[in-house]
């Protein structure tokens, strides 16, 4: 079995954050729906993003940030990736890879506090 | 001669699966903002219907445009060519637009759709890639029940409600009364975006309920389908449509489930006007049922990444479930069938299928058929 493990991380800007903790999220996306849909972490949390696909490849784009990952396709691995949640606020998740009729509102958000 | 020339044909047919595959690997980028991006799915079919010819078709050839103007601004679309080709006023294919909107994303909670969309009852109609169901055809409720590909120009809102649920809500035009038949139901009524008449507008929606690998879904459409009858002196027929689904994957297992039932309005009206039009009483129903449920195991061993689910399919789709009064039912219509089949995945999204199928129905004097189908879809 091919085991694929993409890690990105992701330097948390010109403002200095302590973190405030670590934090393993799994994130199972799906045509056309993330799993789950929301997510909400403390500011200066390390998110540590285990994500994988229940069928194609599918992206993880959240907006405004430089993350934009691929999602490898059924039983094909997972991508981790870690991102430091320095900025209060809400965040759309978005899936950045075509994967069929409803694409465009497979979407999750994640709400940093 | 003519035999090599056939198997040309294939080589290439063949040759330009597995090139569809490749490439399908070997684009893993995500896609770049601002770039409009394509990608599709096809299905070619092997049919044989007992005391019919064997049949070869390819079913469907779709390819989607999308394009982000903006994060908040996105387009998305769906050509297809069915059965290969369209010619003149022959019985030959279509070529369709199915879906062509524009969404602008509001709010979470709160987006706006409009263009040409899908009708968000059932499960297969907003799902349809061929490796996201097994089973060479769409189910049989899917057919002549829930009549996919249903899709209509409309304006509407969908969101994620949070804890699970989302929701997709649209204003559509409504359907012609006059295409309703008492095999297909509600099939050819559809108007599908092209001068529509909307002077009976529906409306439609679903409420969707998502779960770590657990889905379910309730769906209705509600509108008026009288304006192809204007110059008749009756009321105008309403349809209503409701279903509920779910569907359910755990480790090697899956399962899913569909409940849709059609209410005609006004049906016997509806005949008595079609039968002074036609000569003919269609013997359209005031009420269609459908219903289904279909169990999925991947039988293949965990160490092997391509694999193989045998699935078997149980289903009822009744078009003649209630009739108006002085009307009586057609027992051919009342039909049940058991799929059974497998699909092979060399790929999560090329799937190889295989399956029988044995029809009945209520009649004393017509026997369903058996079915045996044979084909290939793929998603890139």
């Amino acid at each position: 079995m091919m085991h694929l493990l993409i890690v990105l991380i992701l330097a948390s800007g010109q403002q200095a954050i302590r973190p405030s903790g670590h934090q393993i999220i799994r994130v199972t996306a799906e045509r056309f729906a993330f799993t789950p849909s929301e997510i909400t972490v403390e500011r200066g949390t390390v998110i540590e993003f285990h994500l994988t696909s229940d069928d194609t490849d599918h992206g993880f784009r959240i907006v405004g940030s430089e993350v934009n990952a691929e999602i490898p396709k059924r039983r094909r691995g997972e991508t981790v990736i870690k991102y430091t949640a320095d900025t209060v606020g809400r965040f759309v998740i978005e899936c950045s890879r075509p994967c069929g009729a409803g694409h465009t509102s497979m979407r999750a958000t994640l709400v940093v506090k | 001669m003519s035999q090599l020339h056939s198997f040309a044909h294939w080589k290439s047919a063949i040759l330009a699966v597995f090139t569809c595959a490749t490439l399908s690997a070997a684009q893993t980028a995500p896609a770049r903002e601002g770039v409009p991006t394509l990608s599709g799915y096809m299905e070619v079919h092997l049919n044989k219907e007992q005391h019919r010819p064997t049949e070869a078709d390819l079913h469907r050839f779709v390819l989607m445009v999308g394009h982000s103007f903006t994060d908040r601004l996105k387009f998305w679309s769906e050509v297809e060519i069915e059965h290969a080709f369209v010619e003149g006023a022959e019985k030959s294919g279509e070529v369709a637009i199915e879906q062509a909107y524009v969404d602008l994303m509001l709010h979470r909670r709160f987006n706006l759709r409009a263009g040409m969309v899908l009708i968000p009852v059932g499960i297969i109609n907003e799902r349809h890639e061929p490796p996201t169901f097994h089973g060479v055809e769409r189910t049989f409720v899917d057919s002549v029940i829930v009549p996919t590909t249903w899709r209509d120009t409309g304006v509407g809102a969908f969101g994620d409600l949070g804890r699970g649920f989302s929701y997709r809500a649209y204003l559509v035009p409504g359907l012609d009364a006059t295409g309703f038949t008492a095999e297909e139901g509600i099939a050819e009524g559809r108007q599908q975006g092209g001068h529509a008449d909307a002077s009976d507008p529906a409306v439609t929606g679903r409420l969707e309920y998502r779960q770590a690998g657990f889905t379910a879904g309730g769906s209705f459409w509600a509108g008026g389908s009288g304006f192809g009858l204007i110059r008749l002196d009756i009321e105008t027929p309403t349809v209503t449509v409701g279903s509920i689904d779910a569907r359910f994957r755990r480790g090697r297992h899956e399962a899913r489930g569909q409940w849709s039932m059609v209410h005609i309005g006004g049906a016997g009206d509806l005949n008595h006007a079609l039968q002074l039009q036609s000569g003919n009483s269609p013997n359209i129903a005031s009420r269609l049922l459908g219903a289904y449920g279909e169990w999925a195991t991947r039988v293949s061993p965990d160490r092997w990444t391509h694999e193989v689910v045998a699935f078997g399919r149980y289903e009822v789709f009744d078009t003649q479930n209630k009739m108006p009064d002085g009307f009586l039912k057609i027992d051919a219509l009342r039909r049940s069938a058991l799929v059974v089949g497998a699909t092979y995945f060399p790929d999560p999204d090329v799937a190889y299928k295989f399956d029988v199928s044995r029809e009945w129905n209520k009649s004393e004097g017509v026997r369903g058929p058996w079915r045996l189908n044979f084909g290939v879809g793929w998603w890139f």
